[in-house]
């Protein structure tokens, strides 16, 4: 049996999320506008996309450059990250180059790299990965500077080599903090994935929601940002419970949940 | 004022007769800088020169920013000195090393570690094979009175909890020396008195070195074979007081001990004069 508490939390954001579609299906019974349709035809237009073996193709292509590259942002820049947290020198050469490629929007560095790779997957995924380094690297940075001194010093007097201190002191100490960096760097991979997809149509999800648009299939356009939406949300959700057992050590519990996990 | 021996260096004596003492740590005039901006140099240690006997318990008594954390972090070798130099059994401390155990009154446990996982990173990184330092560890928590909370993670446990599972990770991996850095500063009075009994105990059993700092003048008489007393800017040694009260130390008997007091009384003055030294520089 679940505490009244609990239901609470369980129950709360199916209401909201069927809150949302109430008022969406209102709205646009108001507005007898053709480009928006109701919520009910959005969502039967959905098995039609994932029924379609093409589409599935897209959306795993889609997928797939989204796992590269977050997976390789994040192998990179963990450990930049937390080496410029600890060498001020590593610090002193990165931070500029990160600074005047913090405020540039991602996927307007398309164009360029489209013209030096062309429109395919390396492009796609150069793109994700540059979305997710930077606050995946801020935040290792941020944490790996955080880390108590004398917990070093602890480590140090017993031995430990200045790399197996970055081990296996600073990244656990940091974890807490990397994994928030990691959690926005997801929902960043899913933005840029999208995004590069409407620069470059040439696959992927963002291609079957653009082109949907191009030809007037708005339930289809309204279909497809349902599925990226709840992909975000599913992605988020495992992300968050993968995340909160790897730093129980270290959560106070909340009251709130941040997610749907 | 001259009640006890002051401010000199014929202290070096033995201050356990019965065995011939040693000298593990050595101190010589030891001074450090600190750059507080880019014009301003402050000197929190001026000259200090101090020898530890093998097996001695040695407080460090001083006032607020006399510079008490410095000196320990210079033997631990976590702070290399402006000038001087200090030594470990004849061998120049360059670095930290697991022959000296410090534990920080920030207690400064790994958080992602359990009790259990805290003691025996030591010993496992010394390549103790994980059951017999896991043995060991289980050992300790016990003697450091934690049996049943080996599992737990720190951010569970209270502030004195946190300062046992600290000195028993540190003793864990066997240091010649303890450097403790005000281990009791920031527990309530009642725990702080069961810690100082327990470090009692556990230093009369295996009478390892013991380097202390502490603000407080009874547990630096109540712990200690020889107290140094510092005072402020530039930190300097004022006193070194030879604590002569008999061994083993029950609190109840010595707080009634009339030598006991006396040293209490009088290295209380002693703070307060040593305190007036200190100006702002
Ligand atoms: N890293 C540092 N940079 C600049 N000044 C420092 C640094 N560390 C210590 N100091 C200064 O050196 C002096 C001695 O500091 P220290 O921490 O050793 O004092 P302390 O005797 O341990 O004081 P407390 O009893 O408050 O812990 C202080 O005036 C402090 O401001
Ligand atoms: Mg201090």
């Amino acid at each position: 049996m679940m505490s009244p508490a609990a239901l609470t939390r369980r129950i709360a954001p199916v209401l909201a999320c069927v809150g949302l579609l109430a008022v969406w299906q209102v709205a646009s019974l108001a507005l007898k506008n053709d480009s928006f349709p109701t919520a009910i035809e959005a969502i039967r237009a959905i098995p039609d996309i994932l029924g379609d073996k093409e589409a599935l193709i897209n959306i795993l292509a889609s997928l797939r450059r989204m796992a590269i590259g977050f997976g390789v942002a994040v192998i990179f820049s963990i450990p930049l990250g937390l080496l410029m947290g600890r060498s001020r020198a590593v610090a002193a050469f990165f931070n500029p180059l990160l600074m005047i490629i913090y405020p540039v929007p991602k996927a307007a560095l398309m164009p360029i790299i489209m013209l030096w790779l062309g429109v395919g997957d390396i492009t796609k995924t150069l793109v994700i990965f540059l979305g997710v380094s930077l606050p995946v690297i801020y935040h290792s940075f941020e944490g790996a500077k955080a880390v108590e001194e004398k917990m070093l010093w602890s480590g140090a007097a017993m031995g430990l080599s200045p790399l197996q201190r970055l081990v296996r002191i600073v990244l656990p100490a940091a974890l807490p903090e990397i994994l928030t960096g990691c959690r926005t760097g997801l929902v960043l991979a899913l933005i840029t994935m999208i995004t590069s997809e409407m620069i470059a149509r040439q696959s992927g999800a963002g291609n079957i929601l653009f082109n949907a648009l191009d030809m007037g299939q708005y339930d289809t356009v309204f279909a497809m940002i349902i599925i990226v939406g709840a992909m975000g949300i599913c992605l988020d959700a495992l992300f968050e419970r993968v995340r909160a057992r790897l730093v129980r050590w270290s959560e106070p519990q909340f009251d709130i949940p941040l997610s749907f996990s | 004022m001259k009640v006890l021996p002051s401010r000199s260096n014929e202290w070096v004596r033995s201050v356990t007769p019965q065995k011939p003492a040693s000298a593990i740590i050595e101190i010589d005039r030891v001074s450090q800088v600190f750059q507080t901006s880019a014009r301003k140099e402050h000197l929190a240690l001026s000259e200090i020169s101090l020898t530890i006997e093998e097996g001695a318990f040695v407080s460090i008594l001083g006032p607020s920013g006399c510079g008490k954390s410095t000196l320990l972090y210079i033997v631990g070798g976590f702070v290399n000195p402006t000038s001087g130099a200090a030594k470990i059994k004849g061998q120049a401390i360059t670095g930290p090393g697991p022959d000296r155990g410090p534990v920080f009154q920030e207690f400064a446990l790994f958080p992602w570690k359990t009790v259990l996982g805290n003691v025996m990173y030591g010993p496992r990184q010394q390549g103790v094979r994980a059951a017999e330092a896991e043995a060991q560890s289980r050992a300790l928590i016990e003697m450091v009175g934690l049996k049943g909370y080996e599992n737990f993670y720190p951010k569970e446990l209270s502030g004195g909890m946190k300062q046992r599972v600290a000195l028993a990770r540190t003793l864990a991996y066997h240091p010649e020396v303890l450097l403790m850095d005000e281990p009791f500063g920031a527990l309530d009075a009642h725990t702080r008195t069961r810690l100082q009994n327990d470090l009692l105990n556990i230093w009369e059993r295996d009478r390892k070195t013991v380097l202390f700092v502490t603000h407080s003048v009874d547990e630096a008489v109540f712990l200690s074979d020889k107290v140094v007393m510092m005072s402020k800017s530039p930190g300097r040694i004022r006193h070194v007081i030879d604590i002569d009260l008999p061994r083993p130390r029950r609190r109840n008997e010595l707080l009634l001990d009339p030598r006991y007091q006396k040293y209490v009384v009088d290295i209380e003055r002693m703070f307060d004069e040593s305190d007036e030294f200190g100006s702002p520089s």
